[in-house]
């Protein structure tokens, strides 16, 4: 897995400064907060139900995320791609090696970092609102006082109008800006995304991309998206972290010097096609 | 009102009943072949095909249901009987959605437990009614004991299946927030188990109704089941077939209520937005 120390090297010497980022202010706290996620030799096997032999996840990852970087995570099916996001996100230990944010070892799940999935998982027994205030009932904070910063959340992803109609109401698209809004209600320094918008159609989809950046270009978190679409890996990310199977890991890591704020022009540039080229041969690389 | 409003409202209403007839064919069908049967019955039974004595006509069971109506004992049957189902099926389902939890939480105390509760589950309840005459005596305990045994059972399974299908992701959801284990319950695990604890309700009620009157019929002093039996030791198949009436339209009310109570409670459930 040497391709995988260099590129880690490779990220440690990138310059600090943010370039093409005009909307991005740095004064907004939000950034102070925001601490680096460092992955170390991590390596995770699971126990096979009913067997005494397990499989091997990941092995030997290695990668350091840097704050406030959008970070993609891009590979086939069995890749660890979902493990690997959440070992970041403490829900699951590793077998072996560490992770640590901020200097600290990650050892259960905290809630400066959020987390979006595949299916939007919202309650179906609760309003857009109330799904979107979950977060703020579960922490034990006031939801009077919440309610406000909610609206303002649910008309900035355009789901003004909608706070009191139920999930099941909604498109899927819809849906996962429900989730979004929800995530952003704890305003986490890191934002862990599992194919959030793998299950829509490719409009939507772009749509999404273009007011998650939008929404990351406000306030900076650290957004690491795993996806399995190469084009979406390149076209929102800073950098694109090319995974492969058998066992799950890193292949390579890839920058994405493309400017900012990004249009879907952007995909006809021919940096854009090179790109997403490359990230294709490192994944052919895989078999 | 002059009468060219009124020429040009009925053709419309008309036409919304035709439309209305149209697209629920059932709802004028179910009711008319139910007095179309009726009307067979009450002929089989005039022109002497059936005797009265075996198969009372339409016209015998309503004068029995007047009868009954207008007998000053006979509201204390129903009074009883219902209150019999009512009582046990409170019991038996509140215990049984304890009971539930407390397995889900404690996994060993299901792993112990649960094989019982299936056995329980598929043993016919019935064959214990004259068990629980010779524990619980005559009167209304026995009924009440036998309507929690038979009601119990399905609102534990249920509630078991319906706590236990909460999806992977809500849990991971509920665990990146740093939620507790009373969070979680009450906020992920409970509304997704109602449902399914709901359509174990539904059941049970039911099953209530049955466990008291197979208790009365044991043995009772009072009761639409001690009237049930009393009726055809007498050969007044009339009144049996009139308690048998009112027997079904309580177990309908009980069930109407329930499912009202479910479609107000559980008003996400997927067929009701459908339905």
């Amino acid at each position: 897995m040497g391709l995988t120390d260099v590129t880690s090297d490779r990220e440690q010497a990138a310059p600090a400064a943010r370039q093409g980022h005009p909307t991005r202010q740095s004064k907004s706290g939000a950034e102070a907060r925001s601490d680096a996620i460092e992955i170390t030799n991590v390596g995770k096997a699971f126990r096979r139900r009913l067997s005494t032999a397990s499989v091997e996840a990941l092995r030997d990852v290695n990668l350091s995320i840097r704050p406030g970087k959008f970070v993609s995570f891009v590979g086939p099916s069995g890749c660890g791609k979902s493990t690997l996001l959440k070992l970041i996100g403490g829900l699951i230990e590793p077998t072996s090696g560490r992770i640590a944010i901020g200097g600290r070892d990650v050892t259960e799940p905290r809630r400066d970092i959020g987390m979006m999935f595949q299916t939007s998982v919202l309650f179906p027994w609760r309003t857009i609102l109330e799904n979107v205030l979950l977060p703020i009932e579960i922490f034990g904070l006031d939801r009077q006082a919440a309610t406000q910063k909610a609206l303002n959340i649910l008309r900035l992803v355009g789901l003004e109008g909608r706070e009191h109609a139920y999930p099941r109401e909604l498109s899927g698209g819809m849906q996962q800006r429900a989730a979004l809004s929800r995530v952003l209600m704890t305003d986490p320094q890191i934002i862990l995304m599992d194919e959030p918008f793998g299950a829509l159609d490719e409009f939507t989809r772009e749509r999404m991309n273009l007011e998650l950046l939008n929404v990351w270009g406000e306030r900076g978190q650290t957004i690491i998206f795993v996806t399995h679409s190469i084009v979406e890996a390149v076209f929102l990310a800073d950098r694109v972290v090319v995974m492969g199977t058998a066992p799950g890991r890193i292949l390579s890591v890839l920058d994405v010097p493309l400017p900012r704020p990004r249009s879907i022009e952007l995909m006809k540039s021919p940096d854009f096609a090179r790109i997403v080229f490359a990230v294709r041969e490192h994944l052919g690389v895989a078999r | 009102m002059s009468t060219g409003v009124v020429v040009k409202e009925r053709p419309s209403l008309r036409a919304a009943i035709y439309g209305w007839v149209q697209t629920h064919p059932g709802a004028i069908l179910s009711p008319v072949s139910f007095a179309l049967i009726l009307v067979v019955w009450e002929l089989c039974s005039r022109a002497g095909l059936m005797s009265p004595l075996v198969l009372p006509p339409p016209s015998r069971v309503w004068d029995g249901l007047m009868i009954l109506f207008t007998a000053p004992w006979f509201p204390q049957h129903v009074w009883l009987t219902t209150a019999e189902t009512l009582i046990g099926f409170g019991v038996g389902s509140v215990a049984a959605i304890v009971l539930g939890i407390a397995m889900v939480n404690m996994p060993l105390f299901k792993e112990v437990a649960y094989p019982y509760v299936v056995a329980f589950q598929v043993m016919p309840k019935v064959v214990l009614a004259p068990i629980f005459i010779t524990w619980f005596g005559l009167g209304i305990e026995s009924k009440i004991v036998m309507a929690i045994a038979i009601s119990f059972f399905p609102v534990v399974i249920n509630t078991v299946v319906g706590l236990e299908a909460v999806e992977e992701n809500s849990m991971l959801l509920m665990r990146s927030l740093v939620a507790s284990r009373h969070q979680v319950f009450w906020k992920l695990a409970w509304p997704t188990a109602l449902p399914g604890i709901f359509a174990g309700l539904k059941t049970s009620l039911t099953l209530a109704l049955i466990g008291a009157l197979v208790a009365e019929f044991v043995t009772a002093k009072e009761g639409l089941g001690t009237l049930i039996i009393n009726f055809s030791f007498e050969l007044k198949v009339y009144l049996v077939f009139a308690v048998v009436v009112v027997v079904s339209v309580l177990g309908l009310v009980l069930y109407g209520i329930m499912e009202y109570l479910d479609r107000r409670i559980v008003f996400w459930r997927q067929d009701h937005f459908t339905g």
